[in-house]
């Protein structure tokens, strides 16, 4: 080749390069798309990310700097491919494609990409941060679209929908108080609070339905629930009556023994979000405790279903919400907080509410903020920027010692890098909190994961077990390390490894004190990083059952790995998000199964047994004095074993996923089992619809189901 | 009943393997007080089953690895074509390694293999050495190298991994790491103990 042709091919590079870039500035959609894309993105995506694509919860941002850091570096086809086959959460494909390609024009052009002449046909590969630059134009941000419901096409995770209210009136014919005797000493039949008792053991006495038996276990009524949002409920029973939560913040009093509906409340709002289900009612006295996915508390009337009173907990339109459930204890109701995510001036808190008026009691704050006892574990961040550690499971309590358990969550963003919190524990986030129910004053409190890097809450539920004088408390998280912790001083007891975890490379053998592998200590914004298990867990919400008889602990187990990259984080008020991409990958020797069950004894915390299945479990385990567990799973299969080996005794599979948490009640001495159908959910629901995408279920099928042995 | 998974000309060797795994408990739960017992166990296993090796009458000192092949780190959106399984099988014959794997279901033609030395099981890490790979949708894995002292030692702390690429995957379509063969007793059946539980962990300070 002549230098001339040298030359010449050189100046026909650079003239294409330069075409090249030229058209790199403007975006590869049309403005025609990039409309159209407003209002399906109103109609199926705001729900989550919120109308100004400012991202809220687990769903991040799709505007601005942290939309940019994570996505400036990748390409418009990968947005695309990401967008369809996973969007709406939990339905991805589900629209057809044109609608996916407006909804990727509209987001390019909310972050400033300019549109062009040709129409995007999702297989351009053009870098993002080449045509955006995050600033949503003026005229966009004026005329943001509306949340939800914006004239586009109806998201399959959308409430039906109908009126808010009392909708179906009606009154028990009566009601026997709940107090606090009831609560301590429930009657065999009931199941007054969401683990049944204050000790968590969701574990019930009756033994009607046993080993020998249950195989003759048959559908005594079913009950069509709320679909929409995220539903993993737990029934609560007093007296022959079932309270339940549906999404929407719907209440519903049912005859536990027929199934017949006696009143329904439907307080609302529609569901906003795929995930963060009510997981429980409670109860005290005359009323009905309702934690809405808004940040409300609300007390009903137990007989009528009627609004006695309502506390804002916090402000949901800064995007907290209550998915946790409650308690009560002494007259109070005490809830948690979650989605506390964002830099605010604010932070998560516990707080408890008088069970008569709704007058706050207390509140405790679940940061550590500069000057106070545990504020020096934060990198000396701003108190603004310390956030997370949410309650989004309710605790447990002990009469005895008048003391309340309660674990909490990863501080926020997840990765150390985008927190800029060092390696600092960033307290109190992932620990135990034993607080004072009366006074809201920290009695101790035990730091699981010391600067948490992702998404591995330790947040779940707390099991009280008396072995012998010593009074202990259980409680597992996403690292699948099952903890042993004295629950009058915290003191760390023991532990055991439940799944192959690679996050920590070393234990304090007299403190439990984990340390993270060096290279995570050491991670920077962009870097990939191993994390087993994934966010899925180890344990994630499905919860423990104590088995009593046997010192047997069942755990639920979910077997993923993921490859974490921190994303930077703005540090600005308002901003917010969890800031980590995700890539995963299957757990090393548990040749594809997602799913695991183990028993453990809670004195030598040695595993009795274990099994394995594809499909995770996503119910809590209910155990009983019959020997009996029951569980159900992703793949909607719902079983019962035998507690002392796990081998499954009976089995049957419901309309839709089996989650939530199954319990057991008796009425006119028969005994019976409820467990929901349902869908939505965080990490349980998503990481193994990406990773299992052969098992199917419906979109659609949420239904309560109650088992019994036949009359005969 | 345990069934033990089914490799390439492995059943002999698992079989010798299979009791020591049983002795050495790989199911026992890791006690975070206590010593490194589990720990050194784990890094001590391969060389056990070379001592049953030997009690058996053998006259060469093998370990066996084993791993399925699942697809390598996805999202929703990569995973179309990040697809396929795969079961991947290595014998440690002093310091010569024979690894052997077969595939299907890939979504684009396999380009290469490699067996990779991460800094631990699930890390990636650096690549080590090149197989051979049927350039298809479908096929097998050979190859047979040479590890120095540290590599064993790798391999034995189950550092080492085979990645099949693809053409729509070329940094990744298929990975497992190699880890002391176990037995597999099916879905939904119980077994005594947590099962098959890799060690990662160091010992305690």
């Amino acid at each position: 080749m002549t230098m001339k042709k040298i030359f010449a091919i050189s100046l026909l590079a650079t003239a294409l390069l330069g075409t090249t870039a030229i058209a790199l500035d403007n975006g590869p959609f049309t403005a025609d798309q990039a409309g159209a894309g407003r209002g399906l993105y109103a109609g199926n995506c705001a729900q989550c990310h919120g109308a100004g694509l400012q991202g809220a919860g687990e769903a991040p941002a799709l505007s601005g700097a942290t939309f940019i850091a994570a996505w400036g570096n990748r390409s418009t086809d990968e947005l695309y491919n990401l967008i369809k086959a996973s969007m709406p959460y939990g339905n991805g494909n589900s629209l057809d494609a044109d609608t996916y390609r407006k909804i990727v024009a509209f987001v390019l052009a909310a972050n400033g990409a300019k549109p062009g002449a040709t129409a995007f046909t999702g297989a351009e590969k053009i870098k993002i941060a080449g045509i955006a630059d995050g600033k949503m134009p003026a005229e966009m941000a004026q005329a943001a679209p509306a949340s939800g419901g914006g004239g586009g096409q109806r998201p399959a995770t959308s409430y039906p929908p109908g009126r808010f209210g009392l909708t179906v009136a009606g009154s028990l014919k009566s009601y026997d108080p709940v107090t606090d005797q009831m609560l301590a000493h429930p009657k065999d039949g009931d199941w007054l609070m969401y683990r049944r008792t204050y000790q968590g053991w969701s574990h019930s006495p009756l033994s009607q339905i046993t080993t020998a038996n249950v195989k003759n276990i048959q559908l005594a009524w079913s009950w069509a629930m709320n679909e929409g949002g995220a539903s993993q409920v737990t029934p609560i029973v007093h007296d022959g009556i079932m309270f339940l939560s549906n999404t929407a913040n719907t209440v519903q009093a049912l005859d536990a023994k027929t199934g017949e509906l006696i009143w329904e409340n439907r307080i609302g709002p529609a569901p906003t979000r795929a995930y963060g289900a009510t997981r429980a009612l409670a109860l005290y006295g005359d009323k009905v405790f309702v934690p809405t996915t808004d940040a409300k508390l609300y007390a009903l009337d137990a007989k009528t279903g009627k609004i006695v009173w309502q506390s804002v907990i916090e402000d949901a339109k800064e995007g907290y919400s209550n998915t946790g459930g409650a308690i009560t204890i002494h007259g109070k109701v005490l809830v948690g907080l979650t989605y506390c995510n964002r830099y605010e001036t604010k932070h998560c808190f516990i707080s408890a509410y008088d069970t008569e008026t709704g007058k706050v009691a207390w509140r405790f704050k679940t940061i550590a903020l500069k000057g106070e006892p545990g504020g020096d574990t934060w990198n000396n961040l701003p108190d603004e920027f310390r956030q997370g550690a949410e309650t989004w499971i309710a605790g447990t309590y002990d009469p005895e010692l008048n003391t309340t358990y309660w674990g909490t969550a990863q501080s926020k963003p997840w990765t150390r890098a985008s927190r800029g919190s060092g390696n600092g524990a960033t307290l109190y986030a992932n620990s135990t909190l034993a607080l004072d129910p009366d006074k809201g004053t920290l009695k101790w409190y035990y730091s699981h994961a010391p600067g948490e890097n992702f998404d591995l809450d330790e947040v779940f539920e707390r099991v009280l077990v008396d072995h012998g004088p010593s009074k202990d408390l259980l409680t597992i998280g996403k690292v699948g390390i099952l903890w042993k912790l004295n629950r009058v001083t915290g003191k760390y007891e023991d532990s055991a490894q439940t799944v192959f975890q690679n996050v920590f490379d070393k234990f304090d053998a007299k403190t439990g004190e984990p340390t993270y592998r060096k290279d995570i200590q050491s991670a920077k914004i962009g870097d990939w990083i191993s994390s087993c298990p994934g966010p899925a867990g180890g344990h994630d919400w499905p919860a423990t059952s104590y088995d009593p008889k046997t010192d047997l602990l069942i755990i639920p187990l979910h077997q993923s790995c993921v490859l974490m990259r921190a994303e930077p984080m703005e540090k600005k008020i308002g901003v917010g998000g969890d800031a980590g991409s995700q890539q995963l990958f299957e757990m090393p020797g548990t040749d594809g199964n997602l799913g695991k069950l183990a028993a453990y004894n809670t004195t030598t915390m040695k595993a009795l047994w274990s099994f394995q299945q594809k499909a995770p479990f996503l119910t809590g385990v209910l155990t009983t004095d019959g020997g009996i567990g029951f569980v159900g799973d992703f793949d909607r299969r719902f079983r019962a074993f035998e507690t002392a080996t796990g081998k499954t005794l009976w089995q049957t599979r419901l309309p839709t996923s089996v989650q939530g948490h199954v319990v057991s009640y008796a009425v006119d001495g028969k005994q019976y089992i409820a467990v929901e159908s349902g869908l939505g959910g965080g990490s349980p629901v998503g990481k193994p619809t990406t990773l299992m995408p052969g098992v199917h279920h419906p979109n659609n099928g949420a239904a309560i189901f109650v088992f019994a042995l036949p009359d005969n | 009943m345990l069934r033990l998974h089914k490799g390439w000309g492995m059943g002999r060797a698992v079989l010798r393997v299979a009791p020591h795994n049983k002795k050495a408990d790989w199911g026992m739960a890791y006690r975070l007080g206590g010593p490194c017992v589990l720990a050194l166990l784990w890094a001590a296993l391969p060389a056990l089953a070379q001592g049953a090796s030997a009690q058996a009458g053998a006259t060469r000192k093998q370990e066996q690895f084993e791993t399925r092949l699942s697809p390598s780190p996805l999202t929703d959106g990569t995973r179309i074509n990040i697809t396929g399984e795969g079961r991947a099988h290595a014998e440690l014959d002093g310091n010569k390694l024979t690894v052997s794997a077969d595939f299907h279901g890939l979504s684009s033609n396999a380009t290469s293999a490699e067996i990779y030395d991460g800094p631990g099981i699930a890390i990636p890490g650096p690549k080590a050495f090149d197989l051979t790979v049927t350039q298809g949708l479908s096929g097998t894995v050979s190859g047979s190298v040479t590890l120095s002292s540290r590599q064993v030692a790798s391999l034995r702390r189950g550092h080492f991994y085979v990645q099949i690429n693809s053409q729509k995957a070329p940094t990744g379509n298929l990975t497992g790491w190699l880890l002391p063969p176990h037995a597999d007793p099916g879905q939904d059946v119980p077994v005594a103990g947590p099962g098959f539980l890799p060690q990662f962990a160091v010992p305690a300070k």
